[in-house]
């Protein structure tokens, strides 16, 4: 459908003000909201994703096209609960604690939206038994940690400890990221999944959801 | 007949005028070669000069020039007067800063140095403590830069063993700039100095351990406000916040106004105080280092050939480029004007995305969509941060009665540009002040009333600091200030 295209189109420029006016003219078309999501507005959100990976597009072009993204959102939920339209699942991310962060976590966040996940922000400088109290309490399926710091990256094996200690390791998928992890650390700390950039994270996480649903 | 006293190139001469002209009317009119480039109508300032005497007030034009420099197609010459034409006495000057009035009670000794140690730029001055007079400045690139050029690479060069080097480097920098003014003026010595900087600057200075200052919860375990021997250090805020605030603040003179005020030091680090009511909110944002060249494509420093200035005229992009030469790039005052520039003239939208992957100012330089995008980012994160201070006080830029803008990077910046592109509100423009080195001014300060001691520690114990790192507020102000709109 055309105006879908225009929301993603818009969307993917980061023109706020033209997504939202789009999102309120196609409900007035009657479109479902549903579709309005998924294939007008997560459907540009995932265009930016992969131009991010493919470093066609950098951090700025996605902050502004996630802006829109939020802006557009706000319009469309209540259109969302009355269609009783669910997330794919639901994530729980977080800079560890020692660490204050959190452009890599923001960003992961909103790649994550931007496939339509539902994601728990518990902000920065958090704890291991606060991400693993969050994924209990909320029913998540992931945890993500970000740490940007070599002296707090460790904090990131305690979460996994943690989750062992509570019972629940086995019912979530835990994920890591930020600029000093790599893939043998993440092995090394029994993690699920280490990704290198926020986009393949969201992938990541997509899967990980489908595979626990 | 009034008298001009025309400093060129370290001679002096006299001219004889008559009538009420401006003074680049008077120089040109007697051979003195003056630079031109919009007209004389005010909108290149490529005739800022260092000017004394009987002068016109300031125009509109003028109003954003740092104290003492004016324009000379502008100021009217209303009798004797004194100028300064050579370009070396102009930066001379603009590295020196603006200083309120104040009674001398200088610290103990005869000769002192006000130091401030800045990430990039290393600043001293030698001073005649008993006369209050200023005997010498200097500046250099601080050396460390070799080890690493910003604060974080910094401070983990100084936890992997290389600390010492780091404060071997600094120290030698320091004490031979002070060497070299003191032999330039017969001076034995220099008995006492007041250094300042930011907070992690006077620590590899001291060669303490910054670990404190790079990891959560950031509570730096020294924040100075102390003497070592000769050397007087003033307080620090926070982590975040240094004794070069502190310092600025000083010579903002703000604990003495019952104005709002709002104080930015932009430079690697932007620094943004706000003082209402008697209270003082301070906090850090990572601007990173665009307005200073640094990861533009075709950024300099403030050296001769970098484009310092951009404007539209008649839909055309002008520009001057320092020393007059064939513009080869761009300085940090000519980023901001290019980029306002482009908004004006529509080649780049709101959302930050341009028409083409070159936008060209003259027929080689150019600010490439990237560039744009570092831009954007660099005032996001300054402009967020003042409206996230703002909030947190309850204020708007309507409520601001003065804006200060320290350090070298505002004493060359258009400020309507900056307005333009959203680096600061719009409000302000009217109502900014630019002070200059307003952390050496302090240290200044310092050295000749002991009762700024007093005030520094009042400031530092009255200020409260906002952390913007893992902030919401300043999340959701961020994404909102990365638009140009």
């Amino acid at each position: 459908m055309q105006i879908l295209n225009d929301i993603s189109a818009a969307l993917q420029r980061g023109k706020a003000k033209d997504v939202v006016a789009l999102v309120e003219q196609a409900i007035n078309e009657k479109i479902p909201a549903k579709d309005i999501l998924e294939q007008g507005m997560l459907h540009g959100m995932n265009i930016i994703g992969e131009k991010f990976k493919n470093n066609e597009v950098f951090v700025p072009e996605v902050l502004v096209a996630a802006r829109a993204m939020n802006k557009g959102t706000a319009v469309l939920k209540p259109y969302l609960t009355a269609e009783g339209v669910k997330a794919s699942g639901r994530v729980c991310i977080g800079t560890v604690k020692g660490d204050l962060h959190d452009i890599g976590k923001n960003l992961v966040k909103m790649m994550m939206e931007g496939k339509g996940l539902e994601v728990v922000d518990l902000g920065t400088d958090v704890a291991p038994e606060d991400f693993v109290a969050a994924a209990k309490e909320q029913n998540c399926q992931v945890i993500c940690c970000s740490a940007l710091l070599t002296t707090t990256m460790s904090v990131m094996g305690d979460v996994v400890k943690e989750a062992q200690k509570q019972g629940i390791r086995d019912q979530v998928k835990i994920m890591v990221g930020g600029a000093p992890v790599t893939e043998a650390f993440a092995q090394q700390i029994g993690a699920d999944k280490y990704t290198s950039d926020a986009a393949s994270a969201a992938d990541a996480a997509v899967e990980f959801c489908a595979q626990l649903a | 007949m009034p008298r001009l006293l025309v400093t060129e190139k370290g001679t002096v001469r006299e001219i004889v005028f008559e009538g009420e002209k401006t003074v680049s009317r008077v120089l040109m009119d007697n051979g003195v070669q003056a630079k031109h480039p919009c007209g004389g109508r005010g909108t290149c300032k490529k005739c800022m000069m260092k000017m004394e005497g009987a002068l016109s007030p300031r125009t509109e034009a003028e109003r954003e020039l740092p104290c003492g420099l004016r324009l000379s197609c502008q100021a009217k010459l209303l009798g004797d007067a004194q100028v300064w034409v050579d370009e070396e006495t102009m930066l001379h000057i603009q590295s020196d800063g603006v200083m309120p009035a104040f009674s001398l009670n200088p610290v103990e000794g005869k000769i002192g140095s006000a130091v401030d140690i800045g990430t990039t730029t290393v600043a001293v001055r030698l001073i005649d403590l008993a006369a209050g007079r200023v005997l010498g400045t200097r500046s250099m690139e601080n050396p460390q830069r070799s080890i690493a050029a910003d604060v974080i690479g910094r401070m983990e060069a100084a936890m992997a063993g290389k600390s010492e080097i780091l404060e071997r480097l600094i120290r030698d920098a320091v004490d031979g700039m002070i060497l070299s003014m003191c032999r330039e003026q017969g001076i034995p010595a220099c008995d006492v100095r007041v250094i300042t900087g930011n907070t992690t600057m006077l620590y590899l200075y001291t060669g303490k351990d910054p670990v404190t200052l790079s990891r959560a919860p950031f509570e730096a375990d020294c924040l100075f406000g102390c003497r070592e021997g000769e050397n007087i250090y003033p307080p620090c805020m926070s982590a975040f916040v240094g004794a070069d605030i502190t310092c600025a603040l000083l010579a903002a003179d703000v604990l003495h106004t019952t104005d709002t005020v709002l104080l930015i030091d932009v430079g690697t680090n932007g620094e943004i105080a706000l003082w209402k009511d008697g209270k003082l909110l301070v906090s850090a944002t990572a601007a990173g280092p665009a307005f200073e060249g640094g990861g533009i494509e075709m950024g300099l420093g403030s050296v001769k050939g970098a484009i310092d200035k951009v404007w539209v005229e008649d839909g055309k992009i002008l520009h001057t480029a320092i020393g007059g030469e064939k513009a080869v790039g761009l300085c940090g005052s000519g980023i901001i004007d290019a980029m306002a520039a482009m908004l004006e003239t529509e080649q780049v939208d709101e959302t930050g995305a341009a028409d083409e992957d070159e936008l060209y100012i003259t027929d080689r330089v150019y600010l490439s969509a990237q560039d744009i995008r570092s831009i954007q980012l660099a005032k996001g994160a300054i402009a967020a941060g003042i409206k996230t201070l703002m909030d947190e006080e309850g204020v708007t830029a309507k409520d601001i009665d003065r804006m200060y803008l320290a350090g070298g990077f505002g004493a060359h910046l258009n400020l309507n540009s900056a307005a333009k592109i959203g680096l600061i509100p719009e409000e302000l423009v009217q109502k900014t002040v630019v002070l200059g080195n307003a952390a050496l001014s302090g240290a200044h300060m310092l050295l000749l009333n002991r009762d700024y001691g007093d005030d520094a520690k009042k400031l530092c114990q009255l200020a409260r600091t906002v952390n913007l790192g893992g902030n919401p507020a300043f999340t959701e102000n961020f994404m909102e200030c990365m638009l140009f709109e």
